[in-house]
């Protein structure tokens, strides 16, 4: 059995087919043989009575031709009457000689001897009639013309009696040819409804492994490469497809195991890396800080201040002590939160630290509400605003510069305005600033490092609000101002 | 352990197909052969063919009517003896279309070549030859209830018509005794005695011996027995027995005549039937003594009706074995007995229902 399923597809189609075709073939064999023999038994029904009705056809004919020959003694007669007299010798020995208790037999066995009895008697007949013995003839002719009629007489009864016994026999083999129809309709039916169920069976032995492969094709498919495998019951086509499709499917997720890993080898490079660069970044952070340590630039300076004050040198002291105020608010702000009040403070610092640099070019006016600046906001912004319109605004002005700082309410918000009657700055580039998108040109003068995008963003979380900050420039040379909105609470 | 149990279940799944494909495939097998054997074995029994007996020797008997039951018995007689000697006997005629003389079956049965004849033979010359023909090519020819003593017959079976003569002529005696007492009672009458006519009646066409060897037999004894010639008065009546039906009339003209014979003795079965039929026709019963012959069961039915006085009875199985016996004797000696003579009984009203008794035992 497992021979036949190891066996190629296509062979075993094939040998599927060819058996279930070799089975009808010798089913329809034997109906044929069967009926041939049952034909051939119908055809013989009737033998008997043609084979006597030929020894009586003889029979006549030997009597007619001697009656011929004695009648008008041609040569013709004489021939015909041994050509039939030679075919009734070999008809009646044809007929079997024995004694049974069938009637049939006893009546071919006397009708046997009676026709050669006849034989000698017509023989002789003719002989006399050569010999011109008138007298002996007619009674030769007598006696066998009497012999003849029994003879017929015979044949006639057992031609009868075979004929009704053959008629019964007919009716019998007809009937048996009926059962035989029957019986043959029956094992066809039988037959080819077992070829069915056989095949049905081979093919969905032969099909189910595909289905079984379909399924887990579907489930790989899904995701699922932890399917039942189908299993290779037989190596043919389909067990080879199968085969190969497991394969594949071990492969797959051995491929994906090796991906994994790599991949994981990957994110822990990729950590390294930015561990590096945060390291490295810390590094470069700490030796600035090593660089421009706020506590000693600030001690220095405050030294340089009480120096210049034993000096008596009051503007100098004074100087110094600013940028010395200035300085400390870098280091002792590391809050992000410092009321308004200090930032303020912080400007005020800057402003006069720059007109000591510019010899008091610039024009600073402050308007404050001095209510309003006990509220909070975040720590480094005033200043960069402000450096920003002297740096873009103001540089070029000379004397005529003026930078105005106001502090005052509006509704529920406290708005701080930093203006400056500088350059202007074009829509454009206010839409960029605030969106962020602004870019620093190379060799374009910095500041302390904070840029314009670091304190809008700053202001917007601190705030919540998209326009916590404001530009608005009235067009070329007509100056610039930026109001920051911090809520009253 | 969930892919174990798939796995296991598809094996199971898997078997069990195999299973149904094996038994599906045995039982289209099966049903081949199965269909084949019924149909060989069908055809084998249906073609089987009648086995027949094949004997060694075929003898033919050969008689003037084979289908009367005198015919039939002795012929049984002789079937019966010659089977278990392999050897087959037929009533010749029988199968033949139409009907032959006994002459015409002896030409049939010399030109058949059979092995022995048994014939219902007469004296004439025509039978004569044909048995010295029968024996030239070596046929032995049995004669039987009926002899042709000038042939080279082989031997005879009879039954001894001398001796059946006697029992008729006892018979009458017993009827003329029976006359002699009434007579005697009535005695007024004594000199208008009767003369008891007694009818013998013969067929006119045979030249049958027996016949003549009957009425002498019938006639010594009746002489032996001391009745006078007064008393009775033996004549034959010819019975016309050429063709098929004459013997009726014949029989009939008798009851037509102005004499109607107190005994009538018929030689034949057939006579014996239409003699009775023609008493109880013409309201004779009683009147008209029969004489019957053979035993057929309407004659023995008449016997216990008092319509026939009394008929002979021939022990026709042993005829009919005789035959057989002779022949056989011709094959194993060369010769045999010349005469075999077959028993007689008498059945009249007194044994009439122990003899039939008898008969019914032995069948």
């Amino acid at each position: 059995m497992n021979k036949f399923f190891n066996l190629p597809l296509q062979q075993k189609i094939v040998s599927i087919y060819m058996l279930a075709n070799f089975i009808i073939f010798i089913v329809n064999i034997f109906l044929i043989l069967g009926i041939n023999s049952m034909a051939i038994d119908m055809g013989m029904v009737y033998q008997d009575n043609r084979m006597l009705n030929e020894l009586s056809d003889s029979l006549t004919e030997v009597q007619d031709n001697m009656t011929l020959y004695l009648s008008s003694k041609t040569s013709d007669s004489l021939e015909n009457y041994y050509k039939s007299a030679q075919s009734l010798q070999t008809l009646s020995e044809e007929l079997g000689g024995q004694v049974t208790d069938v009637t049939f037999s006893r009546m071919k066995r006397n009708i046997k001897f009676m026709s050669q009895n006849y034989l000698e008697e017509v023989s002789q007949t003719v002989e006399a009639k050569r010999g011109r013995n008138v007298e002996k003839y007619r009674t030769y002719y007598e006696r066998s013309t009497e012999l003849y009629e029994y003879i017929n007489a015979y044949i006639d009864r057992l031609n009868n009696e075979q004929f009704i016994s053959n008629s019964d026999r007919y009716t019998e083999i007809a009937a048996a040819f009926q059962t035989f129809e029957s019986i043959s309709i029956l094992v066809l039916s039988l037959v080819t409804v077992g070829s069915i169920i056989s095949i049905i069976i081979i093919v969905r032995m032969m099909i189910k492994p595909l289905k079984n492969l379909a399924i887990s094709a579907d489930e790989v498919a899904d995701g699922n490469f932890d399917t039942i495998l189908p299993e290779i019951r037989y190596h043919d086509e389909i067990g080879i497809v199968i085969g190969a499709f497991n394969k594949m499917i071990v492969s797959i997720k051995e491929y994906i195991i090796r991906q994994r890993e790599s991949m994981e080898k990957e994110r822990l490079m990729q950590e390294k890396e930015l561990t590096m660069e945060a390291h490295l970044k810390d590094a470069q952070l700490k030796y600035l800080q090593a660089q421009i340590n706020p506590h000693f630039l600030f001690n220095t300076l405050n030294a340089g201040a009480q120096l210049a004050m034993m000096e008596g040198a009051d503007k100098t002291y004074e100087y110094v002590q600013t940028v010395a105020d200035f300085f400390r608010y870098n280091v002792k702000n590391h809050e992000t939160e410092v009321s308004v009040r200090e930032e303020v403070t912080l400007v005020d610092n800057y402003i006069r630290i720059l007109n000591v640099r510019f010899s008091g070019d610039i024009k600073y006016e402050k308007q404050v509400d001095e209510r309003l600046l006990s509220i909070n906001m975040p720590t480094m912004v005033l200043q960069p605003i402000v450096e920003n319109a002297v740096n873009h605004g103001i540089r070029e002005m000379g004397d005529k510069g003026i930078i105005t700082l106001r502090v005052y309410r509006e509704d529920n918000n406290v708005c701080i305005s930093v203006r400056d009657n500088g350059k202007g700055i074009e829509q454009e580039d206010i839409d960029k600033i605030l969106s962020g998108d602004w870019s620093k040109e190379d060799g374009q003068y910095d500041n302390n490092g904070i840029g314009m995008d670091n304190v809008v963003s700053r202001l917007r979380i601190f705030t919540g609000r998209e326009d916590a900050v404001m530009i608005r420039s009235e067009g070329k040379d007509m100056g610039c101002e930026v109001i920051i909105r911090l809520p009253l609470e | 352990m969930g892919t174990q149990d798939s796995s296991l279940k598809s094996t199971k799944k898997f078997h069990k197909q195999n299973i149904l494909l094996i038994m599906t495939v045995l039982f289209t097998l099966a049903t081949l052969v199965v269909g084949a054997l019924v149909f060989r074995f069908y055809m084998e029994d249906f073609r089987k063919p009648s086995e027949a007996f094949i004997y060694d020797k075929y003898y033919v008997m050969i008689t003037d009517n084979y289908k009367s039951d005198f015919w039939q018995s002795i012929y049984k007689g002789a079937f019966e003896a010659a089977k278990p000697q392999g050897i087959y006997v037929e009533l010749l005629g029988q199968n033949m279309e139409g009907d032959y003389s006994c002459e015409q079956l002896m030409k049939v049965a010399i030109a058949s070549q059979v092995d022995g004849i048994i014939v219902f033979a007469n004296e004439n010359d025509e039978m004569t030859q044909l048995i010295n023909e029968a024996i030239e090519k070596e046929i032995p020819v049995v004669t039987l209830y009926g002899d042709c003593t000038k042939s080279e017959r082989l031997s005879f079976v009879g039954v001894g018509s001398y001796n059946i003569g006697r029992e008729y002529g006892r018979q009458i005696f017993n009827i003329i005794k029976e006359k002699r007492r009434e007579d005697f009672i009535d005695s007024k009458t004594m000199s208008q005695r009767k003369t008891m006519q007694i009818a013998v009646l013969v067929n006119t066409d045979s030249q049958d011996s027996g016949q003549n060897i009957i009425i002498s037999g019938l006639q010594e004894t009746l002489d032996q027995e001391n009745a006078t010639n007064s008393e009775f008065n033996i004549s034959m009546v010819p019975v016309d027995n050429k063709n098929t039906f004459s013997v009726e009339e014949s029989i009939r003209d008798i009851f037509l005549s102005d004499e109607i014979p107190d005994v009538i003795v018929c030689l034949n079965e057939l006579n014996t039937v239409c003699t009775y039929q023609a008493v109880v026709d013409f309201n004779k019963v009683g009147e008209v003594n029969i004489l019957g012959y053979y035993n057929s069961e309407a004659i023995v039915s008449a016997i216990k009706k008092n319509i026939v006085y009394a008929t002979i009875q021939i022990d026709t199985r042993q005829m009919g074995q005789y035959c057989i016996d002779a022949l056989n004797d011709y094959y194993e000696y060369g010769n045999t007995s010349q005469y075999f003579t077959a028993d007689i009984t008498l059945i009249n009203r007194h044994n009439v229902d122990s003899i039939q008794d008898m008969e019914e035992s032995d069948e």
